[in-house]
């Protein structure tokens, strides 16, 4: 059978069109893995714990609450609707993002003191969200495209094998000049080691506590940041996430946000 | 009269709805702060005779609940003052008791409400729907709630607005221990309209709104009773006389977002009693963000306003802002500029800096210096008026 030959060709070559992959390919191949596997949840509501924590170890915790809506246009950003409800002055502050990939992210405040809606800048990309060591990138930028990426190989750590990639932003404005992942062999994140504009390692991320959702997507429910130049802690915590729930679209529209606000 | 029977139908209108609900509890959000002030004038005792010092207490109370799986909401907001020396400054006003009803494409609300037209930081000339307690602060920002009934639809060719609003509140202006205060005080026994239903004119406006990429974009026509009224010096009294006339006006305000440059601009036509008039502001804000590689932001703003009657107060100003954010665990923050008026020598330089010291308190520092004032500007009442105020807001 003609057809059983071709096949068994493919396969034959297979080994060897998987060794005449680039560094840049792969890297980017597993990337792309990793990025799909958070993906297909339609919607997410969550209600999400900051604990900030200086060199000396005083703690301030932090509450907001968001929606997420998943853009089924894979060219596309989501959009987001979070609201504050910690620290007390900052309560009912919401803000609305819509996310791209390739342009800038449009961004509305509402603020309680001022009692309008106010279209900002997102251009902050390196800008430190409610004074934690998390930036606004960090939440915006997880679409892999927005990085160049290249396999270095494959790193040990705790007796596990990942993968360690490198990235390299291709957006404007990014307070990093490199990333540097590890990624487990179900293609999680583990680790994310930050270097800034200058080249020093600045703070590195470590993604814990995995729940798989739907049989299919795996999401991380804490993430701890440690600044690694002023020793600063940020841990960041998922509470009560569910997926799928039925948000309606209208939602993350510029005058629903008057829907949510004070 | 009719204005307490509606906050006694929405009172009543709320306790059956809260019965109506499942006995258990029911999910609510309440929250507020009380905010103690002290006031120190530079230039010792005002033109007017007036304290050279001031204590104020501020309050804000905010009320949300969402009923039947959030297709209705009830919104209280109240905030009011005691004031040492003005009792025009000692109020309370209901400034959101609103009742709103959520359709697929459509919002139903009756109540109070502020609602906020326009894109500047500086010169809101568009922002119309709401009375200004000069009272509060004299550059007319601190509003009053309006009682109105509004219907808005949410269409994908962007949102279109219907506001009616039954009951007008007269502007508040400071009293006689005021400070600042305008050099003459308001009569408030002889305010009168050019409306024939004076004060019980039903007021209408209608806004469309969209965002169109990186535009966004408002269209609105208000006929009502002026906010502003017209002050007339009585020679016999020697106090001044409020007027307020019919406006007509129709007015855009766009904000354009381009990367860390904002463009913005309000402009307005209207006919005011007989006169027309003609009124444009706008300007640039450009933040620097990662200033000098560290968290801190800083945001530079220049903004302009004029208006073609030459009597207006503001018909031709400048202000030139730098607005400082540090992006800290205590969202630090200073605003510090200039406003200058274009055409004569009258200026005046602002600063406000404020900072979290605990988690539920908040430290503003606030300081208004004056240049000096022609004598025929209507600021001139103010010239001596430079001063420091110290406000810690506590959170509950």
């Amino acid at each position: 059978m003609k057809f059983a030959k071709i096949i068994f060709i493919i396969f034959a070559l297979f080994p060897f069109y998987l060794s005449a992959e680039t560094a840049e390919e792969q890297g980017l191949r597993i990337a792309k893995a990793s990025y799909e596997n958070g993906r297909g949840f339609t919607d997410m509501v969550s209600d999400q714990l900051m604990i900030l924590i200086d060199p000396k170890g005083n703690e301030v915790t932090r509450e907001v609450s968001s929606k997420t809506l998943e853009n089924l246009d894979p060219n596309d950003g989501d959009k987001s609707l979070t609201y504050f409800k910690t620290p007390k002055d900052v309560e009912g502050t919401v803000m609305l993002s819509h996310t791209h990939i390739s342009d800038d992210d449009d961004q509305w405040l509402y603020l309680p003191a001022l009692g309008r809606v106010k279209r900002i800048s997102s251009s902050n990309k390196s800008g430190a969200f409610m004074g934690s060591e998390v930036a606004f990138e960090d939440f915006s930028g997880t679409d892999y495209r927005k990085y160049e990426w290249k396999f270095l190989g494959e790193e040990m750590e705790n007796n596990e094998t990942f993968y360690k990639l490198e990235s390299y932003p291709n957006y404007e404005n990014s307070g990093y000049s490199k990333r540097i992942s590890l990624i487990d062999n179900l293609n999680r994140a583990y680790k994310v080691d930050f270097y800034d504009r200058k080249g020093e390692l600045l703070k590195t991320l470590y993604l814990e506590d995995y729940v798989l959702y739907k049989d299919k997507i795996w999401m991380a429910n804490t993430m701890k940041v440690e600044n690694i130049q002023n020793k600063n802690i940020t841990i960041f915590k998922w509470l009560n996430r569910e997926l799928d729930v039925g948000i309606n679209k209208k939602d993350f529209e510029k005058s629903s946000i008057l829907r949510l606000a004070d | 009269m009719l204005k307490k029977y509606i906050i006694s139908f929405l009172f009543v209108f709320l306790q059956y709805l809260v019965a109506s609900q499942n006995a258990a509890a029911i999910d609510y959000k309440a929250y507020g702060f009380i905010q103690p002030e002290i006031t120190t004038f530079f230039n010792g005792d005002g033109r007017h005779d007036q304290s050279n010092s001031n204590q104020s207490i501020f309050v804000k109370g905010t009320f949300i609940t969402y009923l039947n799986n959030g297709d209705q909401k009830i919104t209280i907001n109240t905030t009011g003052r005691i004031d040492e020396k003005d009792s025009e400054r000692s109020y309370i006003d209901f400034q959101k008791f609103k009742y709103e009803q959520y359709f697929d494409d459509i919002t139903l609300k009756i109540g109070n409400e502020l609602i906020f037209w326009g894109v500047n930081e500086s010169f809101n000339i568009v922002d119309i729907i709401n009375q200004s307690n000069l009272a509060e602060d004299i550059s007319g920002t601190k509003k009053f709630g309006q009682q109105m009934i509004s219907l808005n639809y949410n269409h994908s060719y962007g949102n279109f607005d219907l506001f009616i609003m039954p009951f007008f509140k007269e502007r508040i202006f400071p009293g006689r221990n005021g400070r600042p205060r305008l050099a003459l005080e308001v009569d408030k026994s002889t305010v009168a309209y050019e409306s024939s239903s004076k004060k019980n004119k039903i007021d209408a406006a209608v806004r469309y709104s969209t965002v169109y990429d990186d535009y966004d974009i408002g269209i609105a026509h208000f006929y009502g009773n002026n906010r502003s009224p017209e002050l007339n010096v009585n020679p016999l009294s020697q106090k001044l006389d409020a007027y307020y006339p019919i406006l007509s006006q129709t007015s855009l305000d766009i904000q354009s977002t381009k990367g860390a440059w904002l463009y913005k601009l309000e402009t307005l036509t209207a006919k005011n009693g007989e006169e027309r008039h003609f009124g444009i502001a706008g300007g640039t804000e450009y933040t620097i963000y990662g200033l000098r590689e560290t968290t801190s932001d800083l945001g530079i703003i220049v903004e302009y306003t004029f208006d073609d009657r030459n009597d207006f107060a503001f018909n031709n100003e400048g202000v030139l802002a730098l607005r400082w954010t540090k992006n800290d665990i205590k969202s630090t923050s200073l605003l510090a500029g200039l406003v200058a008026d274009m055409s004569g020598s009258s200026n005046r330089f602002f600063a406000e800096f404020e900072q979290r010291i605990r988690d539920d308190l908040k430290v503003f520092i606030d300081m208004s210096i004056n240049g000096e004032i022609d004598a025929d500007d209507f600021t001139y009442a103010f010239e001596e008026d430079s001063q420091l105020t110290l406000k810690i807001a506590k959170y509950f």
